[in-house]
């Protein structure tokens, strides 16, 4: 698929498929195309050409089931300030379908996976910047979606907060899938279990990291 | 139906937690009581006509402060691609905000019944232009509130979005002096788009279908269009 704003080539001809249960990690300097790339699959764009499917559903012909489908956390982990965190996750849980019994059920689980029960009564604009994401993080995951999709989940986050993270995508591999996009080379390698090295928008290779000893060097061989 | 009730809850709740919202009722009650108070000792006539007028042109004022942040702050803050990545259609976003908006504004107008009210214990008012009076005004408030989620929806600056609504609805306020300037068959077209041209007549107890369709198609075609930009991914 590509997609085209104007005559600016945002991504061209991207061919991939994301395997079931696995962690992928999309690598890329800033203005890669990573971001666009990310918003294709989450529907809040629509390929200029070409077809993508989520989750077995055409994203442009069944958009609302392929939506229903996936969990998107966005790179600046946006939160409704006037919202308390439970309020918050009620809110997203019951916009993206589940039933009134099943709401309270789903919010309790993911406060407790994401370890935000010290904030989960407070507004989210007070919270910090790691609160915030994981916050982010457990709205996408309220509704126990089948592909999780996170805009660089890392960024503005301390070393503790990455690794608490790190774990957390590690933890979900095999009963969701995962793509995470990232400019940091490091936190790809130890979290994903395939990576894709995205350039001026074109995918320049993909390969598993246990096929892949220097990630670093393989990088810059394309770059 | 169930999205347009949750996302109705949050759009609720997000109009009546922030100041904005009591700024602009107290603003609008104060500056109205003012202008009743006044025109009743100066006519001594148990008529609304003033008032409705002084509502119609605080609505014009006033809405772009409630429309602004529709979109344009959900587009600043990101929030707008929680919403859109979610599975449910840009028609019931755009109505959820609209009918939290158009609460707010016909709450607004409830407590100008007190005027009413006083009215009726100490004259002797004609109710038919009243009731006619009011339904301009809801017919009215529709329509400038949906230009002003059309506006908020074009871009992520709320003093722009706000600008933008004063300025189509000003423009559309004095369409019919535009009119006289222009040759057929545009006067006649241009006279009809006029805002005024429509409420004048409803306001002193003349209703026609032709002014309310004016008001409800003038709406409804600023929800399209701002269901149209949403849907533009």
């Amino acid at each position: 698929m590509s997609k085209r704003y104007g005559t600016t080539v945002a991504l061209a001809s991207l061919d991939l498929e994301i395997e079931r249960g696995e962690v992928f990690g999309l690598l890329g300097p800033n203005g890669s195309g990573k971001t666009t790339f990310i918003r294709l699959l989450s529907g809040y764009l629509l390929p200029t050409d070409g077809h993508l499917e989520v989750c077995g559903c055409d994203a442009v012909q069944q958009s609302l089931e392929a939506r229903r489908r996936i969990g998107y956390v966005p790179e600046t982990a946006p939160v409704y300030g006037y919202m308390r965190v439970r309020e918050f996750l009620a809110f997203m849980a019951r916009l993206r379908g589940l039933s009134e019994s099943a709401v309270r059920d789903a919010v309790d689980r993911v406060i407790a996976a994401l370890a935000l029960e010290p904030v989960a009564d407070r507004l989210t604009r007070t919270l910090s910047r790691g609160f915030r994401q994981r916050t982010a993080i457990a709205q996408a995951l309220v509704h126990d979606p089948e592909l999780l999709i996170l805009d660089e989940p890392a960024n503005g986050l301390d070393p503790r907060q990455i690794i608490e993270i790190r774990l957390l995508i590690r933890g979900l591999a095999g009963r969701h899938t995962v793509l995470m996009s990232s400019h940091v080379l490091g936190e790809v390698a130890r979290t994903a279990d395939r990576v894709g090295i995205l350039l001026d928008g074109r995918l320049r290779g993909v390969r598993a990291m246990a096929d892949t000893p220097d990630l670093e060097e393989w990088f810059l061989s394309l770059a | 139906m169930r999205s347009l009730g949750i996302l109705l809850r949050k759009e609720l709740l997000a109009t009546f937690g922030s100041p904005i919202g009591y700024t602009v009722a107290a603003v609008f009650l104060l500056v109205l009581g003012y202008t009743f108070s006044l025109t009743l000792f100066a006519t001594k006539v148990a008529n609304l006509i003033y008032i409705f007028h002084q509502m119609y042109v605080l609505t014009i004022l006033l809405v772009p402060a409630l429309t602004m942040r529709a979109f344009a702050e959900e587009r600043r803050n990101d929030t707008l691609e929680l919403l859109l990545t979610a599975p449910v259609g840009e028609i019931w976003i755009v109505l959820a905000k609209f009918l939290a908006v158009y609460g707010l504004v016909l709450a607004m107008y409830c407590g100008a019944f007190a005027y009413v009210g006083v009215l009726e214990a100490y004259g002797s008012p004609d109710w038919g232009p009243i009731g006619s009076g009011y339904l301009a005004l809801v017919c009215h408030a529709a329509l400038i509130v949906a230009i002003g989620l059309l506006m908020s929806s074009l871009t992520e600056n709320q003093v722009v979005a706000a600008a933008l609504t004063l300025g189509t609805s000003l423009m559309l306020w004095f369409a019919d002096s535009v009119a006289y300037l222009l040759p057929v068959p545009l006067d006649s077209i241009v006279l009809n788009l006029s805002l005024i041209g429509h409420f004048r007549p409803m306001v002193t107890g003349s209703v026609f279908v032709s002014d309310i369709g004016y008001f409800v198609s003038g709406a409804l075609l600023a929800l399209f269009l701002t269901t149209r930009r949403l849907a533009e991914r």
